[in-house]
Formats: C-alpha cells, structure tokens, sequence
C-alpha cells in the first residue's frame, strides 16, 4: 500500500520497534567494524610489510582475534541483547487495551476485547490502534503456523494453532502501517498483507464509541442478494441475520483502506472485481468466483457492502 | 505515472478532443476498474472477471456488440447496463469527464503496442 | 603412553627396508586391485570409484538445484510476474532447498571425504566398501527419483522444513509431502553409513605411527562430522517417521486438537538442522584448514586450537536449535540461553579464521584459483558468520527471523563456509584424482565471476529483509520499491551461474579420471594422499613420524612407491588393509577388504525402489522391492566374516599381523556399537516426543499405565539378553553341540518378540487408541520402533542359523555371532526402557 516508509525496519513509528531498530545499527556497526578488521588482517597477511607479518603470524593473533576479542563483544552484545528481550516482553498495564488477531489462511481474523476478555467488535485484516498507547495482541491460529508482522511497530511473533502468543505494539504518532504474513503458509501466503491505522486517541475513542453503537441494519436488494447469493454463509454483519464465521466479518468492511487481506485499495470497482472473480487476484485464496452474478446485483452487493461502515 | 509521459497519440479514427489519458489512467486506478480487467499500464491488480483491454484498440466491438467508438465507449464505461442491456458489465461512480478520460486512455494504451 | 596395544614400537626402525622388492609383487598387487571395466563399474566398491561417483552425483544436484534458483530468481526480478504460477513455485523453493541441503551439500563433504580421507591416512579404502556403495547408489537413485516428482507436479511444497500442520495431512492431501518424507528417508541411510565408514576409517585405519596428533586437521572435521551426523541424524529420522505415520494412519504428534503439537516438529528437526549446517560446514573448514597449509608453505599455524574449535563447534552446535524458533513464543529463559549459546558458536570459527590468517601470514602464499576461491570464502563466511550474530541476538531475530536478511544469512554462511571450499578443493586436489590438474586460468575467471555474482546476489538481500520482505513469497506487489534489489539480486544470480558454467567447461576440457597417473602433486602438498597411488592408494603403507610427511621426509614418495614400508603387495591374495589403534595408530591386525560386488548396487536399487514406489502408495511393489533389497542385503553379508587360510601374515619387515580377530577391538564391533548409537538416539528422541508432548498437553493423557504387566515384559526382555550372551558364551565352550549357539540365539530373538508383543497386547488391553490421543500416539510410536528392532532380531537369527548350518560359525568366537548379541542386547534393553519409562507417567 501506498505511503509506506522504503525500509520499515530502520524507521520504526513506535517504542517496541524504535529499541530493536536501535541494537540493528549497533549491530551493522559492529559487523561492518569486524569485517573491515578482517579484510585488513587478510591485506596484511599477503601484502604486509614483514614485519608486521611476523607480528600476525602466530598463535597470539589466534588468541586475541579468534577468542579474546569475540569473547568480549559477545558478552557486551548479550547482556544488551537480553536485557532487551525482558523489557520488550514485560508485561503491561493491566487496563491495556487487547485485540485478538487470529490467523487464517490467508486472512486475518481481528477482534476487540472488553474488559472481561469477551469480543465487542469484529473486523479483519486491518487494526485499528490509538497513538501512544500500548496495545496487546493475543496471536493465534485457526489452521497452520502464520506469523504477525508489522515492521514499524514491533518484531514478529508466530500464531500457532493450540497456543497463544501475546505481543504488545505501540505506535507514538498517528499513521498507517503495513505488514505481511512472515511464515509460510502454502497458497497464496505472498499476498496475506495487515494494515495497522493508528489514531489521535480522541478519535480512536470517537470511533469506537460510534462501532459500538447499535446499528440500524442497511435494507434493500443488496441485503436481499447477500442472502440469497450465499454471502451471509461464510460472512458476518453484525445486526444482521448473516452469521456466517468462515470468512471475514464484514460489519465494517465500508471503512477499510484495503480488501484481499492488505492487497487491493478499497474502492467500488475493487470490490466487484475481487466479488466477481478473486481467484484471479489471490489464486487459491478461500472465497469462490461469483461471475454468475448479473451487473445489477453486482452493482447492488458492491453499494451494500460501502455502507457498512 | 513514469509511462504516461511516453505514449503516443492515438490513432486518428480514436482520436478524443478534451480527453486526457494521463487523467484516465488516474480515473482507473480510484475506481478499482483492474480489479476485473487486465489494463495495459496498469500493474495491480489485473483482474478477470471481465475480459483483458490490452490492445482494445484494435477491437472492432465492445462486449461484441458494439461498435468501439469513442463517444459509446465513453457511454459504456460508465454506465454499460443502460448502454448495452444484458451486459455483466456494472454501473460505475464515474463523472461524464473521468468516462471519456478514460477511454482516451485505452485507446492511447494500445495504440503504444 | 609408550604403547596402547603392547605394539613395539622399535619395529618401525626397520622401516624403510632396504632389500629389492620380489619379482612380480607390485605385479600381483595390480592385478588384485585391477579396476572394473564398461558395466562392471556398476559393482565398483573402491573409494576411488564411489569417491568420485558421489562427488559428480552431489555436483550433478548441486547444479540441479541452482537451475531451480535461477527460475525463482528470474520470477522475482520483477512484481507480479507469472513465470511460474504459485503452486509450481512453492515447489520450486521448497526442492531448492531440500535439494541443496540433503542432496549435494551433506553427500558432497561426504563424498569428498570418501574420496580423499583413505588416501590421506595411507589406507588402501574405507572400511566397509560395499557399505559406501550402497549408501551411494541408494542416494543416486532416489536422489534422482525424488527430484523427478517435479515434473509430475508431485514436489513437496511445504519448504525445506517441511512444517506441521501446513504438512499434515488436513492441509497437504496429496502426495507431495509423503515424496519429502520418505525420499529423505533413503538419504538418511546414507548419511549414516558413511558417518560409520568415516568414523571407523578415521580411528581404526591410519597409517601406522600417525598418532592423534600427527592425523592432517582435515581427518579431525571429518570424525567430529562422523559424530555429529550419528547424533543429529537420528532426530530427523525420528521427526520424518512420526510425520508420516501422522499422515498415513492418523496419529497426532503434530495436531493440538488431540494432545500433538506443532512445535514438537520444530524442535525435532532442528535439533538436527542446526548441526546440519555445522556437519556442512566443519569438513569444508577442514579442508580449508588443508589447502591454507598446503597454499602457504608452511604448517597450520594452531593446530592444537583448530582442532579444539571443531571439538568445541561441534558440541556448542547442539544446544543452539531453538534459535531458529524465537519467535514462536518460547519463554524467556530458554530464548536466553539458547541466544548465549549461539553467540558462545561463533567463537571457534573465529579460531580457524583467525589462524589460517596467521597461516598466510607466516607462510609464502601463491595467488593461484585454489588461494582465490580461499579467500573470497573466508570473506563471505565471516560477513555469513557476523550476521549471524545479528540475528542471534533476539530483539533483531523478531524482525530478521522469515525474512530476506535471514536468505542473506544463510547463503553468505553456506556459500563462503562450503561452497567456494568446495570448488578450491576441486582445484587444489585435482591433479591426485585426473590425468591433468584443472586450468589455473579459467579458475581464476570462475572464481571472479563466482565471487562477484555471489556477492551482487545476496548483498541486497540484507536490505530487502529490512525492507519488509518475507521470504517464501512466489511474487509481491508493486509499490515498494523491493523490485530495485530483487532485480539486482537476480542479475547477480546470473553472474553465479555463469562462473559455474566457466568451472564446468574447465572440467570437461580437463578431467580425465585415472587411478594411477595422476598429474601428481603440483601444488606440492605435505600429506599422505600427495604419494604416488594406484587404486591401491600407495604401494606400500609408510610409517608416519609427523604431520606433514612428504615435507619432513622428500624421500618418502619414492620409498613408499619402490614398497620399502608395510603391506607392499599382498599378503593373502586379497584386497587388505591395516587397522590401526584409536590413538596411537599401532597395526593391530590385517583387514581382508572385499573387491567389486553386484549385491550392494541391487540392494541399493531395491531399496530406493521401496521408498519410491511406497510413497506412490504401489504398495504390492513396494513390499516386494523391500523383500529384495533384504535379500540382497544378506546375500552381501554372506560374503563377510570369513577367514582365510593364513592365521597371521608378514606384514612387511617380519611385522606379524593377525588375519581374523574378535571382539570389541575389530572394526565391525565399533561399526555395530556406531549403528546402536544411532538407533539409541533415535529412540532418545521418541521419548523425548513422549515427555514433550506429556509436558504441554497433559490433558490428553487418559489412559492408565498398566503396570502389572511389566512382570512379563520385563523378563522376557532380560531372558532374550540373556539368551543372546549365552549364546555367545557356548560358542567358545569346546564341548557344545554345532548347532547350540544359533539356537539360543533364535530363542533369545523369540524372547525379544515375547517382550515386546507383551507390551503391546497390555496397552491394546487398556483401551489407549493410538488416533486418539498424543499419548496413544507416543507410546504406539515407542512400540513400533521396538518391533523394528524385533524384526530385524528375527531376521538376525534366521541369518545366523543359516550360517550356523553351513558350519560357518566357528568357535571359539566369531564375529557375525557377536555382532548379532549386541543387537539383541541391545534391542532388550530398549524394550525394557520403553516398557518402563510409558508407564511412568499415566493418568
């Protein structure tokens, strides 16, 4: 998507991803320091003067190049390395929000908890995350092994199936962020992308104030059709009598920056394309071709489906 | 973007007054029209759930019915039910302009070819 | 110590004799040692032949693989190109990898090994030559097979770690992942069999007086490499037989609905994948270690040290596997320990690179394509080595882990670490094994074009990883600006590609294989495998006084080829060797080594024929390429444990040697105890399954541990040992009967089946489904390796009796007699553990 920044890694938005981007460049200066030491110590063992030639050319470089020094850069780098790892797995404030993201293949299945851990809302693929605040995701898996990984905010952990992985992120300025699933996951795990959209908290507030609300279901022929055409079988709208679990729930789907799992903007035309055939876009992906449908109901699903917002 | 500045002019029987394939080319990409075709130009995505464009130009028809002109494809583009009844095609949020804008492009696209 | 075996060690001042050699004993050596011709090479055993066999077989796949690369490659230049669709990439990375991994990297340090070890300690072959041609032509077979099930569409698609539950069977329905699992299991016996020859061939067959610390640095990788693959092995073994069983009959190791778990898999296969990659990694160093000495004109500088780093490498290699698995949500403590260990790995590779620089340092080196490809691979593995510190480093693993940085990473470590080796060793010891030494010209082309595209290759794949890109993708979007280094990367692929094209016309212009007229050593190398060498490798076997002997002693070549040393023709008419003691290389006795062989090739056909025509679920002849590759397994062993006429032979200079000994100090005894190690780790890791699975999914464990019947398991497992020994024991009585000691032997195999059918019947009886549960799973897993090792106790005994019958079992000790004990012993004391150990935790 659009708007990213060119290496996600080396700009994080966010505190979990900022100290690990930090340790990358102590990392690359070290490499890059040792690998220059050791292209010199090979210059002078072939073009050197003889005397230091003789000065390399014994059991003492073994001692100090080959031990004494890896020994001490090592034991600095772990201590640091480690301390980092407890602080970015301490655990949060207890009134912390938590989302739980479920993996899928080749989808993500997001959902909001309240307080007493039960889900309020519904959603997929996208996150949506106030500003300067931590948030918790609990991962898992509802299939095979997919890992969750938004670069800018924070590392990856894996979703897999039979346990739960929990993670904090946090993003301190309003943005959006991409990711990608990092684990191979068979079929079409190339295009399984996430959006994060972080929030002013105000409106982060405002807009879950607003999704919480009880909503008047949309009437009319694309309601009809999402019935009738089986949608309601693999989809959820909440309010609705579409129930379905097997696909993503498209209570808010009019309010998503992408469709596809993080792949297509979302637009009109995008959304009858990838209705009408997404196994040309994501082959092998869950969702069958719906090319039976005639232009009118097309047209009819596509402007349901933009006003659930 | 980097594409449009290379494009030739369009064959003179395709040739559109007002239309500019620079514009129609932003006009496909925010109406998502390569969610269902393959547009020449156009890298994601490159759906088929209707028919490839590339080198629609060279077409005599439009959905095999129509005669490929300018002010029908135009007509088509944006509303095809209304101009050919039966067709799959749906309706699209597109402005008269962005329409011919639109089929100013196809044309210049394939004419490139 | 003066002497380990009461050898005296002033027997070797009579060495180099001065008398003239008899008429016609080199005459009569050659012609005992004549080389098969035309289709009769299919039965070559000799290292010479099966060494270079296996070298082309694991270059042939090496290039196999790399063409696959260069199709991903060519896909991934640029977003959303369809040059292959999805499912036929995923295959493609997938053989990539498995290809490169099982199928050239581990067999080529093997067969190296296999070519250059027994010439290097002055042995005339390995120990056991028809076991490497075995191993060899089942890897070259279904090696080839395997890689065939690509143009059915048939490849496993599942990566080269193949993981659980995406290869369960819910996901991967077809075939494909079956075709991983058991075409590995046929490179797995090969492996093995070669870990046996080497380590065997290491310890028990150098050149009298080269003591441990005379033995060239190379001899050392190899043993630490022996040691590390007859630990490592067994838990893929394990792994891929629990997988299979998994998807052939239900069993849920790897599902967490019914008590498995996926991770179970990850820890099973990279308990054994990360010493994969030291077990490639530590030969290629060793003959760097080599080549570095040779290059430089001088004596490695910190021997000692090189040799304590592979020790040292070798043993930190095996507590560093969940490094691969930071980010599944291990707890803390384990992620810090196994972050300490893999930072503590990098410090004994930092020993050899930094002696082989006080080597040239010391040293006079020449700038020639064996120096070249030397350097340019110590630069790329110390760039893999550093940034696999990087990643060891947890915080920078959760963004690296999965992505292009880690592609980066491990082709840097495998190409500077065994690749570029690899080609310097084909340059360097060309002229021991081909009538002309590879041209210096086109080395030195190959080299830059290898180095420069190696290098324009996997340099931006360090900034595509940090880029965001995961790895394992068939294609990706445009809009991310990943496509300037994916196109980058490709162009270099290229560059790669065509320094392997340069290297391959050098080799067809110059090598032109020859066992006795060799270019000779032009490099002018120190060790033993630079003597002037027939098939016979040296004419006579020299008397070692230090590590390097042609420079301590310019004389020696011409000494050993006039066989003014050991053995210098034949003392029985027979292919021999001398086996040597562990440590200070005493000759201990006379090694009658068998000639070409058909048994060996067939067996080897039928039992990749088994492997593959089982995973097409051909079962009818499946089984009966089983029955047959048995059948000709035994065939083959009918031809050993024999004895010749001559009880003890001069072995030059009035040294006496012994013709047949027995016991614990013979090479077939170490073979067999190597083999129990193997099958001992094998079960090590079952229970591990066990307690595992028992650990985070206690709930599943249902179904009462039936105690009581351990009071008839249990002895019956102690009267199969017991009958076993026995038997042993009556072989050496004067009095018994001929046939006693296979009887008991067949009652001690009854025994063994009594135990283990007990066991079986008493879990059956107490309601544990193997379906249903993990712990049904593991424990019916437990059992039907026991019954394995059962089987193959029976089919011993049947063995056993028929040589019994043809008087072949000679007292008062004989070594297929024992051999057959210590399995059985063995098996006993397995079952007895199995019985136990199920029962100890129940519901």
């Amino acid at each position: 998507m659009s708007g990213d920044s060119l290496i996600p890694v080396l700009t994080p938005a966010g505190p979990y991803a900022g100290s690990i981007t930090m340790l990358a460049w102590l990392l690359i200066a070290m490499a890059t320091a040792v690998l220059a030491i050791v292209i010199a110590a090979l210059w002078i063992a072939f073009a050197g003067s003889d005397r230091l030639k003789s000065r390399l050319g014994g059991s003492r470089t073994i001692w100090i190049g080959g031990i004494g020094v890896p020994v001490v850069i090592l034991t600095v780098l772990l201590v640091y390395g480690l301390s980092l790892t407890r602080n970015l797995t301490a655990p949060v404030p207890a009134e912390t929000m938590r989302v739980r993201i479920t993996g899928e293949m080749w989808w993500w299945r997001v959902a909001y908890l309240d307080e007493t851990g039960e889900a309020f809302m519904i959603d997929a693929n996208e996150l949506h995350i106030p500003a300067g605040r931590p948030v918790l995701l609990e991962l898992e898996s509802n299939d095979v092994i997919h890992s969750f990984w938004v670069p800018q905010l924070s590392g990856k952990l894996d979703m897999v199936p039979g346990r739960r992985n929990t993670m904090p992120i946090q993003a301190d300025a309003p943005g959006v962020f991409s990711g990608q699933c990092a684990e191979y996951c068979g079929g079409p795990h190339a295009l399984m992308g996430f959006v994060v959209i972080a929030h002013e908290p105000a409106d982060f507030d405002r807009m879950m104030t607003e999704r919480r609300a009880s909503r008047t279901p949309v009437l009319g022929t694309g309601a009809e059709l999402f019935q009738r055409t089986g949608c309601a079988a693999c989809h959820r709208i909440a309010g609705t009598k579409a129930n379905g679990t097997a696909g993503p729930d498209l209570t808010h789907v009019g309010t998503r920056r992408s469709l596809g799992a993080g792949i297509l903007p979302n637009n009109r035309g995008t959304l009858m394309g990838w209705i009408g055939d997404s196994q040309a876009i994501k082959p092998g992906n869950r969702m069958p071709p719906y090319k039976m449908l005639s232009a009118a109901e097309l047209e009819a699903i596509a402007s349901y489906l933009e006003a659930q917002r | 973007m980097l594409t449009a500045g290379c494009e030739a002019s369009p064959g003179k029987s395709q040739h559109m007054a007002q239309a500019d394939a620079v514009r129609g080319k932003l006009a496909i990409e925010r109406a998502g029209c390569g969610a269902c075709h393959d547009i020449p130009g156009i890298r994601w995505p490159k759906g088929q759930a209707g028919p490839s464009l590339q080198g629609f130009g060279d077409q005599g028809m439009i959905a095999g019915r129509l005669p490929n002109r300018p002010d029908l494809l135009a007509a088509y583009v944006r509303n095809a039910p209304a101009t050919l009844p039966g067709t799959t095609m749906p309706r699209m949020p597109l402005t008269p302009a962005e329409a011919r804008d639109i089929a100013a492009y196809l044309y210049a696209a394939s004419a490139r070819r | 110590m003066r002497t380990e075996t009461g050898f005296d060690h002033s027997l070797y001042d009579r060495f180099p004799t001065s008398d003239p050699r008899p008429e016609g004993e080199l005459e009569e050596l050659e012609r005992i040692w004549c080389a098969p011709k035309g289709w009769q090479l299919l039965t070559a055993v000799n290292n010479n032949y099966i060494g270079i066999f296996y070298v082309g077989a694991a270059f042939l796949f090496f290039l196999l693989a790399g063409i696959l690369a260069l199709v991903m490659r060519v896909q991934l230049a640029l977003p959303l190109q369809g040059i292959l669709p999805q499912e036929t990439y995923n295959q493609f990375f997938t053989m990539h990898g498995t290809v490169m991994m099982f199928l050239f990297a581990v067999p080529m340090v093997e067969a190296i090994g296999v070519l250059l070890l027994p010439q290097m300690l002055a042995a005339r072959d390995l120990p056991f030559p028809r076991l490497s041609a075995y191993a060899f032509w089942a890897y070259f077979v279904g090696g080839l097979c395997f890689f065939a099930s690509l143009f059915f569409g048939l490849a496993p698609d599942g990566g080269w770690f193949m993981y659980p539950p995406y290869t369960s069977l819910t996901y991967s329905p077809g075939i494909n992942a079956d075709f991983w699992l058991l075409g590995i299991g046929f490179i797995e016996i090969s492996a093995i069999a070669g870990a046996i020859e080497i380590i065997v061939g290491v310890l028990r067959t150098r050149a009298p007086g080269m003591t441990l610390d005379k033995m060239p640095v190379y001899a050392w990788a190899m043993l630490v490499l022996g040691v590390m693959i007859i630990i490592a092995f067994p838990s893929v073994i394990l792994g891929t037989l629990l997988l299979e069983l998994e998807r052939a009959f239900n069993w849920p190791f790897f599902d967490p609905t019914r008590g498995g778990d996926a991770l179970l898999w990850q820890h099973l296969f990279w308990f054994f994948g990360h010493p994969e990659v030291y077990i490639i990694f530590l030969p290629a160093s060793g003959l760097v270690s080599m080549m570095v000495a040779a290059m430089a004109r001088t004596p490695l500088v910190g021997h000692n040290l090189i040799v304590l780093a592979f020790l040292a490498t070798g043993f930190i290699s095996f507590g560093v596997w969940a490094h691969h698995m930071f980010t599944t949500g291990l707890p803390n403590l384990s992620i810090g320990f196994f972050s300490a260990a893999s930072m503590a790995v990098s410090v004994p590779a930092g020993i050899q690179i930094f002696s082989w620089i006080a080597t040239f340092a010391v040293g006079r080196p020449r700038f020639n394509a064996p120096t070249l490809f030397l350097l340019g691979g110590m630069v790329t593995f110390v760039v893999g080595g550093l940034t696999g510190v990087m990643v060891a480093m947890v915080p920078f693993d959760w963004q690296a882990h999965d992505s292009y940085f880690i592609v980066a990473h491990l082709h840097y470590v495998l190409l500077g670490g065994m690749v570029f080796p690899m080609f310097a060793a084909f340059y360097y010891w060309t002229p021991m094994t081909s009538r002309h030494p590879l041209s210096e010209r086109l080395g030195k082309w190959a080299f830059w074009l290898m180095f420069a595209g190696m290098q324009v290759t996997f340099w931006p794949m360090h900034l595509t990883g940090l880029m965001g890109m995961p790895r394992r993708v068939y294609t990706y979007l445009p809009g991310r600006e990943w496509e300037v280094t994916n196109m980058i990367s490709s162009v270099g692929a290229f560059m790669l590609a065509a320094g392997v094209l340069l290297f391959l016309i050098d080799v067809a212009r110059s090598f032109r294989f020859t066992t006795d007229h060799d270019a000779g050593n032009i490099y002018d190398g120190g060790t033993l495998e630079w003597l002037p060498t027939g098939l016979y490798s040296a004419r006579s076997i020299p008397v070692v006084k230090s590590r390097e002997p042609l420079w301590e002693d310019p004389g020696l070549a011409e000494d050993v080829k006039a066989g003014r040393y050991l053995l210098p023709g034949s003392a029985t008419g027979l292919r021999e060797t001398i086996v040597t003691s562990p440590l200070l290389a005493e000759p201990q006795y006379l090694q009658i080594i068998p000639g070409p062989s058909v048994w060996p090739f067939l067996a080897a056909i039928f039992t990749a024929g088994f492997f593959i025509l089982l995973t097409i679920q051909a079962y009818t002849p499946s089984f009966t390429c089983g029955v047959l590759a048995v059948v000709c397994v035994l065939r083959w062993l009918w031809d050993t444990d024999r004895r010749v006429k001559e009880v003890t032979v001069d072995a030059g200079a009035g040294v006496r040697l012994p013709t047949y000994v027995t016991g614990p100090s013979t090479h077939g005894w170490w073979a067999m105890i190597i083999l129990l190690i193997v099958v001992g780790m094998i079960f090590v890791m079952a229970l591990f399954s066990f307690f595992y699975l028992f650990g985070v999914q206690s709930q599943f464990w249902q179904a009462p541990a039936p105690a009581g019947h351990l009071a008839i398991i249990l002895p019956a497992y102690l009267a199969a040992a017991g009958l076993a020994l026995l038997s042993r024991r009556m072989l050496a009585r004067e009095k018994t009967e001929h046939w006693t000691p296979g009887v008991l032997y067949l009652c001690a195999a009854a025994a063994l089946a009594a135990g283990v059918g007990a066991d079986m019947w008493s879990w059956i009886g107490s309601g544990l489904v193997p379906e249903a549960s993990g712990q049904g799973a593991t424990v019916y897993a437990l059992l039907s390796l026991e019954v394995l090792l059962v089987g193959v106790g029976v089919l011993m005994a049947c063995y056993l009796c028929a040589r019994n019958s043809r008087g072949m079992i000679v007292r008062p000790r004989n070594n297929s007699l024992d051999l057959c004990v210590l399995w059985v012993v063995y098996a006993a004391a397995q079952g007895s553990m199995t019985g136990v150990l199920t029962r100890l935790v129940g519901a």
